[in-house]
């Protein structure tokens, strides 16, 4: 078991085989957001917050098109199983103790987002010697260094004033979506004999 | 590896040397992971201290909060990590960020220690701390862990640490990189949101108290020391010759041989505080020396003191 992916090939790529798993991985997480954005943008026409939605669309959606084009995909059959398990932890749900079932919705989808673009680290994940000039290495940096970016819209709309009334609610459903990905993440990294060393 | 519990969340912690000796306690800064200390926890633990080290909430191997992360819940933490060391002399010791968190400690429980030593630490955010801080905390939300080191890295180290590793870097940089996250980096930097100085409460920390300021510190310069050095009643201020911020990594030798000197002074009750100012070695187990009484330890050039 390795903390990292690998062993790299001589030109300092990754197997195929984890290669198409983490893309497909990142893709149906990134995906999911994607959609989400895309309906909340279309709901949010004319809102003060559709500027970053959009944004965050289009980033997304960038992400989605690096893991397709960055990827030397291979058959894997797991992913019928494993692709719909990923899929049903990314709907949006309500939030305890927030009333408002629009408000929660929100809130969960920025949750998730914070934890997808918190909890997933991609480019940890790369042994020092991985090429630089390959596209699935450029890919995981980037996605890694951009979820970063992407993040801070999740942080401002969770912890801003509006949502102070529901703090409470909001860490809670923060940490569980947290937990929710992170344990996704690990038991995907497993399967390929990488064991991610985190607590909780 | 042991963890403490606050609340929901894991602390990380360890615990090396006699379960009989004095202790230490040493707090990261900002940016850092137990690791670190390995040296010191080594070096103490053979002068005798049992030698507590742990990983920050949102640092390291520790839980990192989804979105807020209060000052007062580190020193929560802190506490419960000094409630495993039993009943004998504690020495507690933080840099930087740790140095401000175990300021607070002290200020609450200055009771249950024998001794505290503040490294490049500071009770209140001057005006040049609060913008330095602002723009890392920009840099981290544009750039990333790795813009946020490539800021400390020169601001804090001297040229003659940095020039041998300019060709190593990114491994110098990799482990911090790993271990710590954007978002948690964030809440750390985001719990001065609401900070308030602690230079009026800084009178409560009654046990004699050790301030290290390096020379040439640049983002926690001498005048944040100093009101450290006139607020603790039973304070020294001890200046590292030739040393920038991060002395702890780029000094460890000198800074071990002081912290055991410290409390080695204390525990024998030859310690004397009294508010004064030294001037450490530039090498461990030298002596240090008082500063200059009639010259001015707050310039960078010796100018005459001017009574006050």
């Amino acid at each position: 078991m390795s903390a990292l992916l690998g062993p790299l090939d001589s030109h300092g790529r990754v197997p195929p085989r984890q290669q198409t798993r983490v893309a497909a991985f990142l893709l149906s997480a990134h995906g999911a957001l994607a959609r989400h954005f895309a309906v909340a943008l279309a709901s949010q026409s004319g809102a003060a917050r559709q500027a970053e939605l959009n944004a965050q669309f289009y980033r997304e959606a960038e992400i989605m098109s690096l893991l397709f084009h960055g990827t030397s995909w291979v058959p894997d059959l797991e992913l019928a199983f494993l692709g719909p398990r990923w899929e049903a932890v990314w709907l949006l749900r309500p939030v305890s103790g927030v009333a408002d079932r629009l408000q929660g919705s929100i809130i969960d989808l920025a949750a998730l987002g914070h934890a997808v673009h918190a909890a997933i680290r991609p480019a940890a994940l790369l042994p020092t010697d991985a090429s630089p000039q390959d596209a699935f290495v450029q890919a995981l940096r980037r996605i890694e260094f951009e979820s970063g970016r992407l993040i801070q819209a999740q942080i401002l709309f969770l912890k801003s004033a509006e949502l102070a009334p529901v703090r409470d609610a909001v860490s809670a459903a923060v940490e569980s979506r947290h937990a929710e990905v992170r344990k996704l993440w690990r038991g995907m990294l497993l399967g390929l004999g990488v064991r991610c060393d985190e607590p909780g | 590896m042991p963890y403490l519990h606050h609340g929901a969340y894991r602390i990380r912690y360890e615990l090396v040397g006699p379960d009989q000796g004095p202790a230490y306690v040493l707090v990261n800064g900002l940016t850092q992971y137990a690791e670190l200390w390995v040296g010191y926890r080594d070096a103490l633990a053979n002068k005798g201290f049992r030698v507590a080290t742990f990983d920050l909430l949102g640092q390291g191997v520790s839980d990192k909060p989804g979105l807020f992360i209060g000052q007062d819940d580190q020193v929560a933490v802190l506490a419960r990590l000094i409630e495993q060391l039993g009943a004998g002399p504690i020495f507690l010791s933080g840099i930087s960020f740790g140095g401000l968190i175990a300021l607070r400690y002290a200020i609450a429980h200055a009771d249950r220690i024998a001794g505290l030593v503040a490294m490049s630490s500071f009770a209140e955010l001057s005006p040049q701390l609060l913008l330095l801080g602002n723009a890392l905390r920009t840099g981290l939300i544009l750039g990333g862990t790795s813009y946020l080191q490539d800021l400390l890295l020169p601001m804090n180290l001297s040229d003659a640490w940095l020039g041998p590793q300019l060709q190593n870097l990114e491994a110098v940089k990799r482990q911090g990189w790993l271990t710590n996250d954007v978002y948690a980096l964030q809440n750390l930097m985001e719990s001065f949101f609401d900070f308030k100085p602690l230079t009026p409460l800084l009178a409560a920390i009654s046990v004699p108290t050790m301030i290290l300021n390096g020379e040439f510190d640049f983002l926690t310069p001498r005048a944040l020391h100093e009101t450290l050095r006139i607020h603790i009643p039973d304070s020294a201020l001890v200046i590292i010759p030739r040393a920038y911020h991060a002395f702890t990594l780029e000094k460890a030798a000198l800074t071990i041989d002081l912290l055991g000197r410290f409390a080695e002074d204390v525990l024998a009750k030859r310690w004397t505080g009294g508010q004064s100012v030294w001037i450490a070695p530039d090498e461990a187990g030298g002596p240090l020396v008082p500063f200059p009484s009639d010259y001015d330890h707050l310039r960078a050039i010796p100018a005459r003191r001017v009574p006050a």
